[in-house]
């Protein structure tokens, strides 16, 4: 059985059906893949031993060093939340911002930005964004509709900002270097950036109401009372941006490190502050192994369903499908693109990276496309994989750490602008090539001479052997195979 | 009935155990992974024990506390039909899911884990880096997760059997985590 | 018994598709059998992960998972030392050593009564030639320049280069990059020139160190399980037995023909040539040759293999040192003139 047949377009079908149902998103996955693995050992795609590869798989999950980004910005996240400091930061700049309707909106998104510079991992982002940001939006009256789009669409920034786990992985399918990947993306995160601060205006005029300005109670510093305040509740967040970015920069953290050392630092703040108690500690740890396993468990179904799409050929229907390119430049990048985007309904973009984006490749070169420029153009299309309602894991983390007075629905609906947005940047990005171009220097290249020259300068070894030291022991005996 | 509600309340203490377990280890590795950052830096000292044992924590981490986790009935799920549906449907939804979906899950996973980490006991598997752990107590740990998510499973399943029948009062209002 | 039945299994490879040469190396194999039994053995192969995650190949096809796998023994030489004898150990066989001691040696065979005992059959599958010695922020003057270095090295290698005073950090494979441009680690050692290329490491850390004497020919190995194995028709067996060896050749070859282009295109893009410094090298032949002795001792299986690949290499170099060393260094003195 090495042929695709229907049982991997019916998965997908059975997906909508299974996750409607309303049971927890991790064992609903985990049953349908197990469901359509019994279907597939009856029809013969293979036998009960296949299954064996669930473990083996989970380990995968549970050895990956990556995902430590999720605990550590998690616990950083509930850290500052909970001691306050996370109130100062949005108050800081909703105070700078406080007689601007959408101020909050836009701190959401910078701190987006900033949270997306240091780690690479989405569910760490929105939910380190969603802790600090969701309590203060429904405190000051946000329509949550806009307040969860901001939120989640923020937090898929981190995928196109470098350091990106998205774009490392894209770089070593596609065969380029991960520095040109990441000098690619600036342009598109800063478009990125612009265009969401743009959309969150275009609210502010039409709809105020929405997004309101804090109320002029609350408003109560100016001039110089208001700076000391600002510049008081900006001081954390500095002290953190550097706690992570500058260890990174200073080559003391990795990016998942540089994690750990906000947690680590916002405890320290916490203490400075004299907001520190051991059960903040205590309370920060549990929350964010709740959330952590929550988060995780998702993955873990999430493997499960993607065990038997692999065990039925799914690669293979989807290789199928992708034969039928219509020609030229235009044909196929529109074609990938709407592609990817329906695709990203059922399938992380993990897998959207391992299965289709090696079979782009040969096409791509075929019509001259740079491998770059399209790779960083996919990770865009891709962060709507997070965003599609109602099965887009953004969505899952931010219901997972929201308060019940956020409706699942208002989630739902809040993201599909954002989704909107998303689209207008790929557009852009196919219309105006330099927003990816731009950034990427042309490197400086050596002539052949000069390559030659070095090749030819190198020592040669041991030009002069050791003398011939025959030993006369008999040489072991050939044996066949 | 009653018996079966005080074998899930005793499950729900087993739960909180690893639970609190878990938890720990979060502010445990954020402290070894910031200190070997530090410690790699300053004094050149570091070995891939200290990374192996973040990872091995976080597998700990989720592992031990998705039993405490779905007591708290905190994994996530699609709720726009859910959402709707009144307590004796959320009920009727959760004793179907668990039969149908929870169920049949862990006995596979188990089925397959047990063996897959009792070879890798027996062989006593170690890491492939240098300075590096044993890797085999990690594989025990996906086994032992599983029977402790089973049992809370059970527990639970236990609870909305007795509540569908009107011998207790269960609140199966969909929470979040407190805020 | 029926002669030319149906088959079809999968392969799982334990590398990506972006590896092409590897990874092309068991879609060649599975092309070449399903070509010699007209399309009735057919092999799927997968990249590493879509089915199982690498590190769990071995285990997966010995435990009948999926029927085959495609992969580097060495990366399960935390389950038995002895698995990093069928790919690579520091200052072991070159290319041509293994596959004189695999193939006229009885070195398959001897990797076979082990890897049975993990209810496995291999047979040599290509390799990458010798390697290089890694990507470097600093250069190495001698063996004190080593001490308290970070260097992202793995395996038996990452051993060696401990005792040489280095911290091995293996951190993700995904933060190699930023990591060493920003000197959280010094150094980072990938495979060689063509594949190196596509990371891009020679713009963060330019001296390119060489030879990787940790893996002076890195055999990989195409892994049956042992039941399935033996299902197989005589004729089958053959032919996946030809397809390994044509397989074995071609992927060389493959290595052979891009690493020149790719080692002066790497040059041309800023990365400087340094070869290891000569106490470095000792230093490390030592350090390596106690670690076998401990293993020696230690496992029954590792000194068997072990003692007949030495036994072979002084061999090997001896008549290396006869005809092809003074040919080669012949050539390579006079490579300048053309
Ligand atoms: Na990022
Ligand atoms: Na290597």
């Amino acid at each position: 059985m090495l042929d695709y047949g229907l049982l991997a377009p019916t998965m997908f079908g059975g997906l909508i059906l299974f996750l409607l149902f309303g049971f927890p998103v991790a064992f609903s996955l985990a049953a349908l893949g197990l469901a359509f693995g019994f279907v597939a050992i009856e029809v013969g795609y293979f036998g009960l031993a296949f299954l064996q590869a669930l473990p083996a798989r989970v380990f995968g999950i549970m050895s990956n060093d990556l995902l430590l980004a999720i605990p550590f910005f998690t616990f950083m996240g509930v850290v500052l939340e909970k001691s306050g400091l996370a109130e100062d930061l949005m108050e800081g700049f909703g105070q700078l911002f406080g007689s601007v309707p959408g101020g909050l909106a836009y701190a959401v998104i910078y701190v987006g930005a900033i949270l997306g510079a240091i780690t690479g991992t989405v569910a760490a982002s929105v939910i380190a964004i969603g802790m600090i940001s969701i309590p203060i939006m429904l405190k000051y009256g946000y329509d949550m509709r806009i307040g969860t789009g901001v939120i989640a669409a923020s937090g898929t920034i981190t995928q196109v900002i470098p350091p990106s786990l998205v774009l490392i992985v894209l770089a070593f399918q596609l065969g380029v270097p991960v520095g040109d990947m990441y000098w690619g993306a600036i342009g598109p995160s800063i478009a990125q950036i612009l265009l969401f601060t743009a959309f969150i205006m275009v609210v502010s005029i039409l709809s105020p109401r929405k997004v309101p300005a804090l109320p002029p109670e609350a408003r109560t510093l100016r001039g110089a009372a208001l700076a000391k305040k600002l510049a008081w509740g900006m001081v954390p967040s500095l002290v953190l941006i550097f706690l992570v970015l500058g260890t990174i920069f200073m080559g003391l953290a990795t990016p998942t490190e540089a994690g750990a050392m906000g947690s680590v630092g916002s405890v320290l703040l916490a203490l400075s502050h004299g907001r520190f108690s051991w059960r903040m500690v205590w309370d920060a740890s549990d929350q964010t192994m709740r959330i952590t396993a929550m988060v995780i468990f998702i993955l873990v179904g999430a493997t499960v369903f993607s065990l038997v799409f692999q065990g039925v050929n799914g690669g293979k229907w989807i290789e199928h499908m992708l034969s039928h390119i219509p020609g030229g430049r235009i044909g196929f990048l529109i074609f990938v693109n709407v592609f990817i985007f329906f695709i990203a309904f059922f399938l992380d973009f993990f897998e959207i990276v391992f299965i289709v984006v090696p079979l782009l490749i040969p096409t791509a070169l075929a019509l001259d496309i740079d491998l770059v420029w399209l790779g960083v153009l996919l990770c865009v299309n891709m962060q709507t994989a997070f965003m599609h309602p109602p099965f887009g894991f953004a969505l899952f983390y931010l219901r997972g750490i929201a308060p019940p007075e956020v409706k699942s629905r208002d989630i739902y609906l809040g993201s599909i602008p954002w989704i909107g947005l998303q689209l207008i940047l790929v557009a852009l990005i196919i219309i105006f090539p330099e927003i990816v171009d731009g950034f990427i220097s042309e490197d400086v290249v050596l002539d052949d001479a000069a390559v030659s020259q070095q090749l030819d300068a190198l020592p040669l070894p041991g030009l002069e052997p050791p003398a011939l030291d025959l030993d006369l022991s008999p040489s072991p005996a050939p044996a066949g195979d | 009935m009653q018996g079966l509600l005080t074998l899930a309340s005793g499950i729900d203490r087993i739960s909180r155990f690893f639970g609190i377990i878990a938890a720990v280890l979060v502010a445990v590795a954020c402290s070894i992974s910031a200190g070997n950052a530090l410690s790699r830096y300053a004094l050149d000292l570091s070995s891939n024990a200290f990374l192996e044992i973040q990872w091995q924590m976080f597998a700990a981490t989720f592992l031990l506390g998705a039993p405490y986790v779905l007591k708290l009935n905190e994994h996530v799920r699609v709720d726009l039909v859910y959402g709707s549906l009144g307590p004796r449907g959320k009920l009727k939804v959760d004793i179907i899911g668990y039969l149908v979906f929870f169920f049949p899950v862990c006995f596979i996973m188990l089925e397959m884990a047990f063996p897959w980490a009792w070879a890798s006991m027996r062989a006593g598997e170690i890491s492939a880096n240098a300075g590096g752990l044993p890797v085999w107590p990690a594989k025990l740990l996906l086994p032992f997760g599983f029977v402790l998510l089973t049992l809370q499973g059970l527990a639970e399943f236990i609870r909305r059997v007795a509540a569908l029948r009107g011998d207790i009062a269960l609140d199966v209002h969909y929470e979040k985590p407190v805020q | 018994a029926q002669t030319a039945p149906k088959v079809s299994w999968r392969l799982t490879s334990g590398f990506p598709k972006a590896l092409d040469t590897i990874y092309g190396a068991a879609e060649d194999f599975a092309k070449y059998v399903g070509e010699m039994t007209d399309g009735n053995f057919q092999i799927q192969p997968f990249p590493a992960g879509e089915i199982v995650p690498m590190p769990e190949a071995a285990d997966s096809v010995g435990a009948g998972t999926v029927e085959m796998t495609h992969t580097a023994s060495y990366y399960y030489w935390g389950k038995d030392p002895t698995y990093a004898l069928g790919t690579a150990v520091p200052f072991g066989l070159n290319v041509r050593g293994l596959n004189a001691w695999n193939y006229d040696g009885g070195g398959i065979d001897m990797m076979n009564a082990f890897y049975a005992k993990q209810n496995l059959i291999g047979f040599p599958g290509g390799n990458t030639g010798c390697q290089m010695g890694g990507w470097w922020r600093k250069e190495i003057n001698s063996l004190a320049d080593l001490q308290g270095v970070k260097m992202r090295i793995g395996g038996m290698g990452g051993k060696v280069m401990e005792a040489l005073g280095v911290v091995p950090q293996q951190i993700p494979g995904g933060e190699i990059y930023p990591s060493l441009e920003r000197g959280t680690i010094d150094a980072a050692e990938w495979v060689g020139p063509y594949d190196d290329e596509k990371l891009g490491l020679n713009k963060v850390a330019p001296y390119y160190y060489y030879p990787g004497f940790w893996e002076g020919g890195a055999m990989l190995h195409f892994m049956i399980n042992l039941g399935k194995w033996n299902e197989l028709p005589a004729s089958y067996q053959a032919i996946v037995k030809a397809g390994c060896a044509y397989a074995n050749a071609t992927m060389l070859a493959k290595y052979d023909y891009r690493n020149p282009a790719a080692l002066r295109s790497l040059i041309a893009g800023g990365a400087q040539l340094k070869p290891y410094p000569e106490d470095v090298m000792t230093k490390a032949l030592e350090e390596a040759n106690k670690l076998y002795a401990s293993l020696s001792e230690q496992n029954a299986d590792f000194k068997t293999i072990w003692e007949s690949q030495t036994a072979y290499r002084n061999e090997a170099n001896l008549w290396n040192q006869v005809a092809e060393y003074t040919f080669d260094t012949f050539m390579i003195r006079n490579r300048p003139r053309g």
